[in-house]
């Protein structure tokens, strides 16, 4: 009796788990969306597109996959499908899931000092990995883009003095603040943990780790990560991948950790990701930081960042407008890429209109 | 001595300050110049090797307000040279996995 009652709910957790859908080589179809709120969607996603002033929105792909199906596809000239998308800081989401691999592994713990496994980060001795995943190392880091030149830190780290070795460019800034103490965001603190990765795992295992436990486990074919003339993956900016590829790290992540029935990331490294740093003041960046993922989420009674999405909702985002929504709850991964040269882009805005587009 | 030369002294006071702040940015404006130049090699050969997009729409893509003087893409070799501000920079697509960098 009791061994027939197990049968019963073996075969139905079986069941459960079989109807659960995952992509194969290909992610399966499902019926895509249609009517006045698709078009809304596709009105805002999609403007005519002006590359003489390169001004407005500017969407290159935009991908909705509900419950591991697709229902919403669309790219914009000359992205299509097989194109492997600049991510750039979407990058640093990646390189956080990498390193939950390698938590999984115990090859680190999140209070370990990350001069541990990088030695040049001895001049900052007790700045730890788990500040490094809430960009708080306290250095003295200078975030701007293409507005001030002159004195960013990025631009000086990718294209000119750091662009050797990145992350030892990073280690030599000089400290601003006690680490963990405050959020300041660092293309800098990323690429320091690329390299403490390194220093866990040897060179020629670093090399293909990525690939070997995340990309290939997800079925994805062909990402590139470029290094720096160090070889260390450039975890600040420069992952690529087609945003169908993108999407199942969004699945990955949207089913806590788990591909399948394998068990890729400890569910303690998702909730870490998903945990709002406690130092970080709101309205500091356009989302909350958590541990490398940004959040939705009310902090210290502010609204939150996007107040049409979900709080559960997560992402990863990158320069001009890249971006992987999760949504957990409503079984919603969202890949948008685009090439917004004007900040117009608004994250809320896509966010509510592909709410309204895949309500039933 | 200074009523009769206000200009002259405003004029010293400027240059000292303009020097002194030269001299405190000297390692940032030496590597400026480099910027453009370095900038359009790596990118445009990403678009161009990483992300496969037609070659116009990668000249297009990487056009920024400072100018570039001087261009070549090498596809037998993979290699993009861009010049700008005097400055000359060269990347290279290193394959699959790790892309194009920039050479030193």
């Amino acid at each position: 009796m009791v061994r027939g009652l197990l049968c019963v709910a073996l075969l139905l957790v079986t069941v459960a788990a079989r109807a659960e859908t995952w992509p194969d080589k290909e992610w399966a179809k499902g019926a895509l969306l249609a009517g006045p709120a698709v078009d809304a969607l596709n009105a805002y996603a999609f403007p005519p597109r002006d590359d003489a002033t390169r001004q407005g929105i500017r969407t290159d792909a935009l991908l909705v996959i509900r419950d591991g199906v697709v229902i919403y596809e669309r790219y914009a000239a000359p992205t299509i499908a097989s194109t492997p998308h600049l991510t750039w800081s979407i990058s640093k989401s990646l390189m956080a899931t990498v390193l939950g691999v390698a938590y999984g592994e115990n090859r680190f713990k999140l209070t370990d000092p990350a001069a541990r496994f990088y030695p040049p980060m001895k001049q900052h001795p007790t700045v730890t990995m788990a500040d490094l995943l809430h960009w708080a190392s306290g250095l003295d880091w200078q975030e701007d883009y293409e507005y001030a030149p002159l004195k960013s830190s990025v631009v000086a780290m990718l294209y000119t003095r750091g662009r050797g070795d990145m992350a030892e460019f990073a280690a030599d800034t000089e400290r601003a603040a006690a680490p963990g103490q405050a959020f300041r965001y660092s293309s800098g603190d990323s690429n320091i943990l690329s390299a403490a990765l390194k220093g866990m795992l040897g060179h020629k295992a670093y090399m293909s780790y990525p690939w070997d436990v995340l990309f290939k486990p997800l079925g994805i074919r062909n990402a590139t990560w470029e290094t720096d003339a160090d070889e260390t993956f450039v975890a600040s900016s420069y992952a690529y991948l087609t945003a169908r590829d993108l999407a199942r790290v969004g699945l990955l992540m949207a089913r806590n950790g788990r591909w399948g029935d394998q068990q890729l990331l400890p569910q303690e490294w998702v909730a870490f990701n998903r945990q709002p740093f406690d130092s970080y003041k709101a309205g500091q960046d356009e989302a909350v930081p958590g541990g490398h993922w940004w959040l939705n989420r009310e902090v210290q009674g502010a609204a939150r960042p996007w107040p049409d999405a979900p709080a559960d909702t997560f992402a990863a985002l990158g320069h001009w407008g890249q971006a992987l929504y999760v949504m957990p709850d409503e079984h919603l991964v969202i890949v948008r890429y685009g090439d917004d040269r004007d900040g117009s882009y608004r994250h809320n805005e896509l966010l509510k209109r592909v709410l309204a587009a895949v309500q039933p | 001595m200074i009523r009769r030369r206000p200009f002259t002294r405003l004029f010293l006071l400027l240059l000292l300050a303009v020097a002194g702040w030269v001299w405190h940015e000297r390692v940032n404006l030496q590597a400026f110049p480099d910027i453009i130049a370095a900038y359009t090699a790596k990118e445009y050969c990403s678009c161009r090797y990483v992300a496969n997009n037609p070659a116009d729409y990668c000249r297009g893509y990487v056009k920024q307000y400072v100018p570039t003087s001087a261009f070549s893409d090498n596809p037998e070799r993979s290699e993009v040279t861009a010049s700008g501000l005097g400055r000359t920079h060269t990347a290279r697509w290193m394959g699959e996995r790790q892309g194009c960098r920039l050479v030193p």
